[in-house]
């Protein structure tokens, strides 16, 4: 049977890493959103407040005035932010005395704490809502090495990607729906306040997380953190395979004589002792930036982020130029290198507990939130694409989210309902 | 009642474009981009048009004349945003088009613009389906159920999931006759779609009165049936006429 063959068209990989870094931010949201529907709706233990860090200045409760809730928030999340400045203050002085085994080993701990607690607990409130028939030994068996795996995976980088990129959404829903479960004001106050910092810690030059990208920057080093990175493109339409994909690994490109303008991180350490369940956020991760510019031995594969122009990035280092290229040439052979997005996990964080907190309210809300958070992750990646350096991710998108919930809750919902209910749609 | 009427009632709504996601759209990232943000700017001017008439709002349910300029109006403001999408698709196509004689690779083809239509009109039928059908199904999922007046034989979640199928098919094929007319310069094609928009809005009316769903919900599907036919014969004609030329 002949087959008219039909010339690849180039629409058919555009945009194909956005995607990539859009599909785990929705998955883990919507693995929140149900969380969130399942165990609320069952417990109305409204009266008993989770002790935090984050609740710390003021406990609130539902009879409170409203000015006194708000003024409560504030300072909630004012006490909140201060802390995790401090924090990161803390971990760039351990990252400029060098002492990267130290936070290696910290991440490590704070993760196993949050896969074996966390998530612990979490398992439990879904054994008593489904009566699920289990005995402690089992329970205790499974979690442990489900905990241990976690770590293993996210911090030694020769498993299998997506066993890493697994763990590391898991690590987000677990951390965002403890974060649900504050009280509403303050966590709407201190996700505005965590957007504010995040701006402020990135572009700043005096802000802590722009020193630290700096400090990478200059030792070319990673940031021991707790980074999301999306499976780099590989390119299916370039002629060189025999059906055997490419091994991607990627690591930074070593650019002899320039600057690299690589980097990630964000490192989220995530501290929680249980015993007062205590989370310590020293999270940001707020920035985004790409790891890898294109290599130039294969340039079917910069079709692959046109939207992201990385050719054009290439000549913006100026000299140098065809020095870079040789040596990506040089280094590249065999490995073929392409540039990852990265987020970081506070931003996963951040998005899901927006999500989240919509959803306790109504569905109709967490769809608005979904597609603002979307909107400002694109808005994001095209200010990425068109700037050049690390940039926070919070701002837009949390700043999207918090207008799209309160105009759907004050204005949509009664229009959307007035109509339908009525049986009146357009 | 109970979970699975509720996926039920979601799945009646928006089964055929899951399917169609799925085999179609999911396959090219960029028009999953698209489907994103026709939605968004669907439910950025289903928010305009709330923040317009919220003072006005609660409506009697009794007079049906102010849900008439209720929908004249949304469904004008809406067709106006549809010719602003237009505009910006333009932009987008010669950006396109030039990145692809930069990488020198083949330009859009007639099927690539008309399956961005389609993802447009995909994300404009969603949004419809997800904020007025499935953001009203949460009572569904509990044990009881809920019935009006218009439609007292069958619950209303059925009934709401039913027009919002037939609004789906609106919207989507809508897009792509839009997108074609414009392109084209065709006359009718261009007053086709606010037209078919028009009309199957104010049918809706007919489920004021008493047991007037009967009535409405035909009418509804007749719309979205000629619209379904209009685009096939759109597309078949175009497709033969370019394979012809080529």
């Amino acid at each position: 049977m002949a087959q008219i063959q039909r010339p690849k068209s180039f629409l058919d990989s555009l945009g194909e890493e956005i995607i990539r870094i859009i599909t785990p931010v929705s998955i883990c949201m919507f693995i929140v959103v149900i969380l969130v529907s399942i165990l609320n709706t069952d417990s109305s233990s409204a009266s008993t407040t989770i002790n935090n860090i984050a609740t710390m200045a003021y406990a609130e409760t539902t009879s409170d005035s409203f000015w006194d809730k708000l003024k409560g928030a504030l300072l909630n999340s004012l006490v909140f932010v201060a802390i995790v400045t401090v924090v990161t203050f803390v971990l760039v002085l351990l990252f400029y005395l060098r002492c990267t085994q130290f936070l290696k080993l910290y991440m490590g701990f704070s993760s196993f704490i949050v896969l074996g607690f966390m998530g612990g607990e979490i398992a439990l409130f879904l054994i008593r809502d489904f009566s699920v028939p289990i005995d402690c030994f089992t329970f205790l068996v499974v979690l442990f090495n489900f905990a241990a795996v976690g770590v293993l995976a996210v911090f030694m980088s020769k498993m299998a990607i997506f066993v890493t990129q697994a763990y590391l959404v898991v690590i987000g829903v677990l951390v965002a729906y403890w974060f649900t479960l504050l009280p509403e004001w303050t966590t709407w106050a201190l996700l505005v306040a965590m957007a504010l910092y995040d701006l402020a810690a990135v572009l700043l030059p005096v802000g802590p997380l722009r020193l630290l990208v700096e400090l990478a920057i200059s030792r070319d080093e990673d940031i021991p953190a707790l980074v999301y990175e999306a499976r780099p493109v590989t390119n299916h339409h370039s002629g060189s395979r025999d059906g055997v994909a490419q091994r991607r690994l990627w690591r930074e490109r070593r650019n002899v004589g320039n600057d690299s303008e690589e980097n990630l991180n964000s490192e989220s350490s995530l501290d929680s002792n249980l015993t007062n369940g205590t989370v310590d956020g020293g999270h940001h991760t707020t920035r985004l930036a790409r790891a890898e510019e294109g290599q130039l031995l294969e340039r079917d594969a910069e079709l692959s982020a046109p939207l992201i122009d990385r050719r054009s990035s290439v000549q913006v280092h100026g000299q140098g130029d065809a020095v870079s290229s040789e040596s990506l040439l040089l280094e590249g052979i065999g490995l073929g290198s392409t540039g990852a997005i990265k987020l970081g996990l506070g931003d996963f964080i951040f998005y899901s507990v927006l999500v989240g907190r919509a959803a306790m309210y109504d569905f109709m809300t967490v769809y608005a939130c979904y597609l603002a958070i979307i909107a400002g992750l694109g808005i994001t990646l095209m200010l990425l694409a068109f700037y050049q350096k690390a940039l926070p991710a919070l701002p837009v998108s949390v700043a999207l989210g918090v207008l799209f919930y309160f105009l759907t809750r004050l204005l949509l919902e009664a229009f959307v309902v007035q109509c339908s209910l009525n049986l009146v749609m357009f | 009642m109970t979970v699975a009427a509720g996926i039920g009632y979601a799945l009646l709504a928006l089964g055929p474009s899951l399917s169609l996601f799925i085999s179609v759209i999911s396959k090219k990232p960029f028009l999953i981009l698209t489907v994103l943000s026709s939605t968004l700017l669907w439910l950025v001017s289903l928010i305009v048009l709330s923040g317009v008439w919220r003072a006005f709002l609660p409506l009697k349910s009794t007079v049906w004349w102010p849900y008439a300029l209720l929908i004249v109006s949304s469904v004008s403001f809406q067709e106006g945003l549809r010719i602003l999408f237009w505009k910006v698709y333009k932009r987008l196509e010669d950006i396109l088009d030039a990145f692809a004689d930069r990488v020198s690779k083949p330009r859009l083809f007639l099927t690539d613009k008309m399956l961005i239509a389609l993802a447009g009109g995909l994300g404009h039928g969603v949004a419809h389906a997800v904020f007025f059908c499935l953001s009203l199904l949460t009572p569904a999922f509990g044990p009881a159920t809920f019935f009006v007046d218009s439609c007292s034989q069958i619950p209303f979640f059925l009934v709401s999931a039913i027009i919002a199928l037939a609004f789906v098919t609106i919207h989507t094929f809508s897009m792509v006759i839009a997108f074609n007319g414009y392109a084209e310069g065709n006359r009718i094609d261009q007053f086709f779609v606010p037209i078919v928009h028009l009309v199957a809005g104010l049918v809706t009316l007919a489920n004021f009165a008493y047991g007037g769903c009967i009535v409405g919900i035909p009418l509804l599907y007749l719309m979205a049936l000629l619209t379904l036919l209009h685009c096939g014969k759109m597309v078949w004609r175009r497709l033969t006429e370019n394979g012809s030329t080529q």
